[in-house]
């Protein structure tokens, strides 16, 4: 269950330098495209300013001094630039972009490696969803504040810079009239700007209201027609959208009140440069290509304070991003190699459980004082309740957490002094649901042992008879298994998973049955691999089918972090305590399972 | 979109209203040079002209404004009629419609579609407005200026159009490439994170790496190429706009040196053809978006074109309410002729009677339950409730008297107290929801629950066990309080204990109502007045428990079963204990 820390919070994250310089780290390793795309687009706003004051001579000293000559000088030079121009869009455009993705693959490179460390223990407390957005929105966003964002603080900062400078050139009286307008601009812009950015986001969250309902509408659809909520839901369903219309009525507004207001700001700006400019005109001091200037200046300034407006607004809610991703990166694993950590080259031999202490949230032990020792070879199959510490068992021997007291040992060795390599590359694992990665049947073997062949893996597949199946499918080995192995049925994946073990070759075997029924040939098939990898191996099995539990060297009855009931299935039976009554129950149900009364009675039964 | 034609128009002529007095101001602005500066003006006159530049910037931040939220309303509120719509539309399709169309297609079609359809209006068709409207209107400014100036300015023009659309066209396609490898990186990410397990199990991060890498380093090869075509793109429709502008402005100042044009007019047309040239290159971007507008708008209305069920149309409430007698009398139902889901199906059910189904997945079971709300409409023969034949009933009145449990009950993101009520049309009090709690026997599991009746169910709340959903769902129907009954009873998924506790609920629930069982095991079935087992669509045996386990058959089997299992059980034991 989300825990509220992991709910989309609000942003409230003020402006730390902290935050916005590591952010620019991120661009360091590429400083040169960095570099780059600053340098062009600087160039690209002050020639964006220089036309106008290109304009601005065509007029002066081309029309009205009458001079043929200067007009085509000019004229020639404009169309120059307009080359050049084109250049430094180019130049911008893709190196900002390429800077861009460049810094997405990174961080994506750097948060999945650092997922990969991660113990368990942060995986069971953080909600996939919640990792899924930083790796993908959260890198984007940030991504495209340090290009984008940057690129047009930049411009801006760099055409109002450069338009002012000319604009001094020209008539630096009248430029310090405009020079006044800029920061109220920027202000009454920037302020609009992040009403508007509030509204968007709540459309957005009642937009997905929305879907929700869709979702749960369409889905549930068959429950509403037997119930007749129609008329209810449509009646409940039509006040999230008229809150959607309003918001988004709302959000649109503002938008198109944005524009015109900055618009008419800086229409009193041309304004008063008609007024005060044509006064300049009669005494001689600015020219009419001047005033030209003048008004494309002013009129032009729009747009650099709309971006700047724009990206400040944004800035918050990407440093939010930065914050979250790096939270990731910097979490830190619960279980890592200690210093001096070592490879014993094999880990046969007993397994020791020595007064074993665990618990997950702090007043809520899972396992007290647990002793174990089993022997190298035997077969355990751990039966009990949900919840009752089996699966912890599995997980401290996989070393997934660690004790948080006493201590394990395999192979004489404490589990502690061994790096996780050691442990975990020789423990084979078949799990509940057993998950396949999307790719071919073949890939997902493989997954066992990367550098085995295909005879390899054919041989793996044939010990748990699973070659007769995968034979069976169109594609043979080469046959898709779906995202998630969804083109394959339950106990289809149960066989590639140990086919997958079997490759591993494992000294430790580890496996979690299925609850879920599967048909009672492919029962059977599992059992017979399952045969094949205890053999010779310790094993633990989390055991859910009475065959399994039979043929244990020794049953664990485990409840409540303890061992309650220990010993062989005779044993265990005679004694008529936990295990019986589990046997029994379990034993009726499994074969009314098993029994189809539409074909003729199974042999079992006869 | 009715209603919204006129709106839309307003908006659309407030554009044009706002561009020309965009255009009248550089007409002023000619006026000025022109005749004001030159006769060395008073104050006064200046302070016109200013004023008169004030006015129409003024005018222009109006009209643009007006047109703006004119547009949003027209947008968003197509978009709310659409969306309540089509909620209330997917609802009144029915069961045939819903089980040849997967769900996903359907959210697409209602969430992402209307939305494209809202940008359609909101952005995409009042851009192409203002693009045209501001070159239409510029244009005759330039005309009644010059007209041969006016030709000039325009030489470039189709180029840029054409090159822009062919773009546009082309860069799509590219950012679905993009997109679509956006979606394999998270697919990627998502099952490295679902199996977690394994990829630790098997010690395989760095292999995980590798993989991860691979699709990481495609994405950035394709945002690349995506990149590359759109740095192309600019510089080169930033050339021809350049230099075509740079054209008109040459030629134009020539004129002026001429005397052909005053200084004013050329000031005046170098404002205006900006407006004429720029806006143009993102003409190609809107058309190639305004036709996924219309995919869109395709998609959605081949879902509004299909025929609603209509549920109140029948007969309602008869005389006395219902009793609950139940006949077929060789009922079919097939989806199209080929494939036959019940054959002949006839069966005499009285009033308050449990008739119990028996038979494999794929028989018939729960096709023949659903005939009786109309959820499905039987093709031939002949289905009476009361007397009365079934589809002169309207399917609310059918529905509001026919509660259904269902083998995994679907619950709704709501709380545990309104998924209770969900089906009931009046006011409930709490000591009623508790009551009724307590006789499906959930009310002991509710209180456990973090906030008792008002704890969320679902991602948000709770996860409920099978069971507990069961129970919620007997809860349900006993409080819409039915004549008839359907359960689906599958306690495969619970424990022996709970299975107890349901078992005594579920009884409580059928007392005194038509109730038709859809059985799984042998127990829910020995009460009941009359069997039947289905194969293949078919009734291949009927009777009470009695008369059919003294007939060779499967029922004689299933029962035969429980014994033979104790006695292996006995077996067993015994084994164990030499």
């Amino acid at each position: 269950m989300p825990t509220p820390e992991f709910e989309e919070e609000e942003f409230t994250t003020q402006f730390s330098g902290r935050i916005i310089a590591r952010i620019l780290g991120l661009a360091k390793p590429h400083w040169k495209w960095l570099v780059g795309f600053l340098l062009t687009i600087a160039l690209t706003s002050a020639l964006d300013s220089y036309f106008t004051f290109l304009g601005k001579q065509i007029i002066d000293q081309g029309i009205l001094a009458n001079d043929r000559g200067a007009l085509v000088r000019f004229v020639v030079i404009y169309a120059l630039l307009i080359i050049v121009q084109a250049g430094n869009v180019f130049g911008f455009i893709y190196l900002a972009g390429i800077l861009g993705e460049r810094i997405q693959y990174d961080l994506r490179k750097k948060s999945f490696n650092h997922l990969q460390d991660l113990s368990l223990a942060y995986y069971d407390r953080t909600p996939v969803g919640w990792i899924m957005s930083r790796v993908t929105s959260d890198s984007q966003r940030i991504s495209e504040l340090t290009t984008w964002g940057l690129l047009d603080v930049t411009w801006a900062i760099f055409s109002i810079g450069t338009s002012l400078l000319f604009m001094l050139v020209i008539n630096w009286r009248m430029a310090l009239i405009v020079l006044a307008i800029i920061p109220v601009l920027i202000v009454v812009a920037s302020r609009f700007k992040k009403k508007i950015l509030i509204e968007f986001r709540k459309v957005r969250k009642i937009n997905s209201k929305i879907t929700a309902a869709y979702n749960e509408n369409i889905t549930g659809v068959r429950v509403v027609k037997a119930l007749n909520r129609e008329e209810k839901n449509l009646h409940e369903f039509s006040g999230l959208t008229g809150e959607m219309y309003r918001a988004g009525y709302r959000a649109a507004w503002l938008s198109a009140l944005f524009l015109p207001l900055v618009q008419i700001i800086s229409s009193l700006a041309v304004g008063s440069v008609v007024w005060y400019g044509g006064l300049q005109v009669q005494i001689g001091s600015l020219t009419i290509g001047g005033i030209q200037a003048f008004i494309s200046y002013i009129t032009f300034m729009l747009w650099p304070v709309q971006d700047l407006a724009r990206v400040y607004a944004e800035m918050q809610h990407a440093i939010a991003s930065a914050e979250r991703v790096f939270s990731l990166i910097d979490s830190v694993p619960d279980v890592r190699d200690r210093p001096g950590a070592i490879d014993p080259g094999s880990i046969k031999g007993d397994i020791i459980f020595k007064d074993v202490n665990f618990h997950y949230e702090p007043d809520n032990p899972v396992l007290t004082d647990f002793n174990l020792t089993v022997k190298r070879g035997e077969t355990i199959a751990l039966v009990g309740p949900t919840g009752g510490g089996k699966s912890t068992i599995v997980n401290l021997l996989c070393r997934f957490y660690e004790p948080k007291q006493g201590s394990i040992y395999i192979g004489n060795h404490d589990y502690m002094t061994l790096s996780l390599h050691a442990i975990q590359s020789r423990i084979g694992m078949v799990l509940q649901t057993p998950h396949l990665f999307s790719g071919t049947i073949r890939e997902n073997i493989k997954y066992g042992r990367l550098d085995a062949s295909d005879e390899e893996i054919d041989e793996a597949a044939k010990m748990v008879s699973a070659h007769d199946f995968i034979m069976g499918l169109e594609k043979g080995y080469d046959e898709q298994v779906g995202e998630g192995g969804i083109l394959l049925s339950v106990g289809q994946k149960q066989l590639i998973s140990l086919s997958r073990a079997v490759l591993a070759d494992p000294e430790i075997f580890i496996m979690d049955e299925a609850t879920s029924s599967v048909d009672t040939i492919t029962e059977s098939l599992i059992q017979k691999g399952m045969m094949e990898l205890v053999r010779d191996r310790t094993s633990f099995i989390i055991a859910h089918r009475l065959s399994t539990i039979k043929r244990a060297d020794r049953i664990l009855f485990i409840d409540d972090g303890r061992i309650v009931e220990m010993g062989t299935h005779a044993s265990l039976l005679r004694a008529k305590g936990h295990y019986y009554r589990l046997y029994t129950q379990q034993f009726r149900r499994d074969l009314e399972r098993e029994f189809d009364p539409f074909r003729e009675p199974s042999p079992a039964m006869t | 979109m009715t209603g919204f034609h006129f709106i839309y128009l307003a908006a659309t002529l407030s554009l044009g209203l706002g561009a020309i007095a965009r255009t009248a101001s550089y007409l002023l602005l000619r006026y000025f040079v022109d005749d004001v500066l030159g006769q060395s003006p008073s104050i006064s006159t200046l302070i016109l002209i200013a004023l008169g530049f004030l006015g129409l910037a003024l005018i222009q931040g109006g009209f643009t404004f007006i047109s703006g939220t004119l547009a949003a309303r027209t947008a968003e509120g197509i978009a709310q009629r659409l969306r309540n719509y089509l909620f209330d539309h997917v609802q009144h399709l029915s069961f045939t419609y819903h089980d040849r169309t997967p769900t996903g297609e359907l959210i697409q079609r209602s969430t992402s579609d209307i939305d494209a359809l809202r940008r359609f209006f909101s952005d995409q068709a009042i851009g192409v407005g203002r693009i045209l409207l501001l070159f239409v209107i510029n244009l005759a400014a330039i005309i009644s200026l010059n007209q041969q100036l006016a030709l000039l300015s325009i030489l470039v023009v189709p180029l840029i159009i054409v090159m822009s659309f062919f773009f546009f066209r082309k860069i799509s396609t590219i950012y679905e490439l993009y997109q679509e490898q956006e979606a394999i990186l998270s697919t990627r990410l998502q099952e490295n994170l679902a199996g977690v397990r394994v990829v630790k199990a098997f010690a395989r991060q760095t292999h995980e790496r590798d993989k991860f890498e691979r699709e990481n380093w495609e994405k950035f090869q394709r945002g690349k190429h995506f990149l590359t075509m759109h740095s192309l793109y600019w510089p080169i429709s930033d050339i021809l706009a350049g230099l075509q502008m740079l054209a008109g402005i040459g030629i134009g100042a020539l004129m002026a040196m001429n005397g052909t044009i005053t200084i004013g007019t050329y000031l005046a047309y170098c404002g205006m053809i900006v407006l004429i040239i720029w806006p143009m290159r993102n003409l190609g971007r809107l058309i190639v978006q305004m036709s996924t507008g219309l995919v869109s708008y395709g998609r959605v209305s081949d879902v509004i074109r299909q025929e609603r069920e209509p549920i109140e149309i029948g007969l309602d409430a008869p005389k006395g309410g219902l009793r609950g007698e139940v006949i077929f009398k060789d009922v079919c139902f097939a989806y199209s002729e080929s494939d036959l889901i019940l054959e002949k199906i006839s069966f005499h059910c009285k009033p308050g009677q449990v008739i119990a189904l028996l038979g494999l997945t794929g028989s018939g079971k729960t096709t023949l339950v659903n005939l009786l709300p109309r959820f499905y409409e039987y093709s031939s023969g002949s289905l009476t409730l009361d007397g009365i034949e079934l589809n002169t009933y309207s399917r609310q009145f059918l529905r509001q008297h026919i509660g259904i449990v269902e083998q995994e009950p679907f619950l709704f993101s709501r709380t545990i107290r309104e998924n209770i009520i969900y089906g009931v049309n009046r006011k409930v009090s709490s000591e009623e929801i508790e009551d009724t709690a307590r006789a499906a026997a959930i009310h002991e599991s509710i209180l456990s629950f973090p906030d008792g009746y008002d704890t969320l169910v679902g991602e948000k709340g709770v996860t409920l066990s099978g069971g507990q959903k069961q129970r919620i769902a007997i809860a349900r129907a006993l409080l819409k309080d039915p004549c008839i009954l359907i359960l689906d009873d599958s306690t495969s998924s619970v424990d022996m204990e709970t299975e107890g506790i349901i078992r005594q609920a579920l009884r409580r629930l059928m007392r005194g109502r038509t109730t038709f069982i859809i059985a799984h095991r042998i127990q829910s079935v020995m009460e009941a007045d009359l069997i039947l087992v289905l194969e293949g669509g078919e009734i291949v045996q009927r009777g009470t428990h009695e008369q059919l386990i003294a007939q060779p058959g499967i029922y004689q089997r299933i029962h035969d079963m429980q014994t033979r299992i104790e006695d292996a059980l006995e077996e067993e034991i015994a084994s164990a204990n030499t």
